[in-house]
């Protein structure tokens, strides 16, 4: 392994995004090709960095350090992705904000975390691990419509405005957003149900008190089980205006960011 | 450089007179054809709806073909009066001329600035005229340069951005709206020019269905046959809204068609979670205003199209400055090329001239110190005269070069050629 990589830090990768943000943010007012090249390479150092951190350093996801330090990534590799897919769009304006503040929050959780006492060879670490990656492709899913809806709604602002439609920042119709937050919301719905079966099927077996039960992450997560329902009732029942369901959205997406920050329930080990 | 470009455009001549010096496509086969053999000069003849200019370059010892000649020729070839022509013309000679061309094929000399007919117009005249053997050495590195020099003013400065034309600025906010269209109903309502001009950019984005509704059933069926649409009944307006996609509004109605009123209760109700884009292009407006919210309606009436078709047009002017400044660097560039041509095979001659002439001094000089001197000593003497040679040189060839940078090389070029003693011209 070359020496340099245990050295891979938080600052390697948050200042690589925060650059590329920086270089996407400048495009805006100067339309230069080098200063794409230079976004890109930046956000391409700074996934390189953030990857090689997960793979070296294994967090664990069921922590609030490791579950964010996750989902920023998966939204990391999703803005370098549109970047080159469609660079027209300002996919860096949109999405790096979020990763830098994802990766901001894990950095305040607290490396130092407690994870999960229970034993890598029990039945209910395996099955844990399971709800774990349940909840985080639903919390995948609700950044992914979050960023959607971030869009949707400053698109639905201009056209509500009569702005130029070829004047700011480059977005995706309405109508192509409208179909990035339906498909991730209703990915991530399945997954969200899941992880909570799974979940409260794993409490009920091996810490089954009172005060698990009503700890904040567990009534957090039922919370935005609730709200996802209601977007979904929303959506495909009373078919109500794209723009209450992107701000429902947001919705959802604050409360999971509440729920992955909540301490887990029985953190530091079996009661 | 003998360059001079005469015509009039849009802001000397009024369109009627504009038309009358047009050339179609006889005429202008007739002047590339008539005026290299009649005037012995390279052209490039340049008619667009909005211009008429002749490119001519001649050599640099004889008259241009100014002003005043081709007054004389266009009241010839339109059977006008040279006085009548004459008060429409402009003249660039040289530098100007090759700056004038870069603005005009940059689309900066334009009615509307940056638009991006005009580069295609231009090469297809030069082609034209290249085809007809009508071009020389001056045109035919001034044209591509021309070319090349707005194609970086498109790329590099932001004058050709957006749309102008109010038919595309509604296609543009439809764009907003949808992503795919291959499932969308267009509504047409009316049948205004207006309406056909959009319509005509509606179509190309391929919808599924266009539905044309009029007060007058024979203009509905006449616009739906122009555009393989489905005719329908005027008093099922609020039904085919209710499945519309896309409506694009242009009758002639005094008062709005659709009151807010009638709307929300006629149409919005009936109409699923779908987004309704409204082109209403009508004078007075066909749709109440109100009925717009940027979400489920998302209403565009002229003056919107107007308004964001005037940003358009002044966003780009606020590009002009740049594009001036591209095109003055890449004039200069041209200039001090085309004259490095012209005094490199002069430069190119003085050498020669004085290297024979030092060889055959220098044949003398050992010749006559055969056996006396040393191969180091030979070797010593050679390096003298070269330089000597290269000291005597350097004055003229600098003087040359500096007057190349300057444009005045054709005065210096006929000095040194007598001074020394140099064949051509």
């Amino acid at each position: 392994m070359p020496g340099f990589l245990p050295n891979v830090t938080h600052a390697c990768f948050e200042l690589s995004y925060l650059l590329a943000l920086a270089a996407e943010l400048a495009r805006l007012r100067w339309p230069r090709p080098w200063l794409r090249v230079a976004g890109l390479l930046f956000g391409a150092a700074g996934l390189f960095a953030h990857s090689l951190f997960l793979a070296l350093r294994q967090p664990t996801p069921a922590t609030a350090y490791g579950g964010l330090l996750v989902v920023a990534w998966v939204l990391a590799v999703f803005y370098l992705y549109g970047t080159l897919h469609d660079g027209k769009r300002a996919w860096a304006v949109f999405v790096l904000p979020l990763v830098l503040g994802l990766v901001g929050l894990a950095f305040l959780a607290g490396k130092d975390q407690v994870p999960l006492g229970v034993p890598w060879e029990s039945e209910h670490r395996v099955w844990g691990a399971l709800h774990g990656v349940f909840v985080l492709c639903a919390a995948v899913g609700v950044s992914v419509g979050a960023v959607a809806s971030v869009m949707y709604l400053i698109q639905a602002d201009r056209l509500r405005r009569k702005k130029n439609p070829l004047g700011g920042v480059k977005l995706l119709s309405l109508e192509r957003l409208e179909t990035i937050n339906r498909r991730a919301v209703t990915a991530a719905f399945p997954f969200l149900t899941a992880g909570l079966l799974l979940g409260a099927v794993l409490m009920r077996q091996y810490h089954d008190l009172v005060d698990n039960w009503l700890s904040p992450k567990v009534l957090g997560t039922v919370g935005l089980w609730a709200v996802f329902l209601l977007l979904l009732y929303l959506r495909y029942v009373v078919h109500v205006p794209g723009r209450r369901l992107a701000r429902l959205t947001l919705v959802a997406f604050a409360l999971m960011i509440a729920v992955l920050v909540a301490a887990h329930p029985f953190a530091g080990g079996t009661p | 450089m003998n360059l001079r470009v005469v015509g009039c455009n849009y802001r000397t001549a009024a369109v009627e007179l504009r038309e009358k010096l047009a050339f179609d496509a006889a005429k202008q086969d007739r002047a590339v054809a008539e005026l290299p053999a009649r005037f012995g000069c390279e052209v490039v003849l340049l008619s667009t709806c909005n211009r008429v200019e002749l490119y001519t370059a001649r050599p640099p010892q004889e008259p241009a073909f100014d002003l005043d000649r081709v007054a004389e020729y266009l009241g010839e070839v339109h059977s006008l009066s040279p006085d009548v022509v004459r008060p429409l013309l402009y003249e660039r000679a040289d530098a100007e001329a090759v700056v004038h061309l870069s603005r005009v094929t940059a689309s900066l000399d334009s009615l509307v600035v940056g638009e991006g007919q005009i580069a295609g117009q231009v090469k297809t005249a030069f082609d034209f005229a290249q085809k007809a053997a009508a071009t020389g050495a001056l045109l035919n590195a001034l044209f591509p340069h021309a070319l090349r020099v707005a194609k970086r003013v498109r790329t590099e400065t932001g004058i050709a951005l957006g749309h102008v034309s109010v038919s595309s600025v509604a296609v543009d906010y439809v764009r907003q709206v949808f992503d795919h269209f291959g499932d969308k109903t267009v509504l047409v309502i009316g049948a205004g020019k207006m309406a056909r001009l959009t319509l005509k950019h509606l179509e190309a984005l391929k919808p599924k269905r266009i539905l044309v509704t009029n007060r007058n059933p024979a203009k509905a069926i006449e616009v739906a046959g122009m555009c393989g649409g489905v005719p329908v009944p005027w008093e099922n307006l609020d039904a085919a809204l209710a499945e519309t996609d896309i409506a694009l509004s242009t009758t002639g109605a005094p008062q709005p068609i659709m009151p807010a009123k009638r709307f929300e209760e006629k149409v919005r109700p009936k109409r699923g979670s779908g987004t309704l884009v409204v082109l209403d292009i009508a004078v007075p407006r066909d749709f109440d205003p109100a009925i717009h919210d940027g979400d489920r309606v998302c209403l565009f009436n002229i003056d919107d199209l107007t308004r964001v078709r005037e940003q358009t047009i002044a966003a780009r002017h606020a590009h002009l400055a740049p594009a001036e400044a591209i095109i003055a660097a890449e004039a200069k560039k041209f200039l001090d090329d085309w004259n490095r041509r012209k005094s490199g095979p002069v430069i190119q001659q003085l050498r020669t001239e004085f290297d024979k002439v030092r060889a055959e001094v220098l044949a003398g000089v050992l010749s006559k110190l055969n056996g006396k001197v040393s191969d180091a000593d030979k070797a010593y003497i050679e390096g003298g005269f070269r330089l000597l040679q290269n000291k005597l040189l350097h004055g003229p060839i600098a003087a040359l070069q500096q007057a190349s940078k300057d444009g005045e090389s054709r005065q210096m070029l006929d000095a040194v050629r007598k001074l020394f003693g140099l064949s051509g011209g």
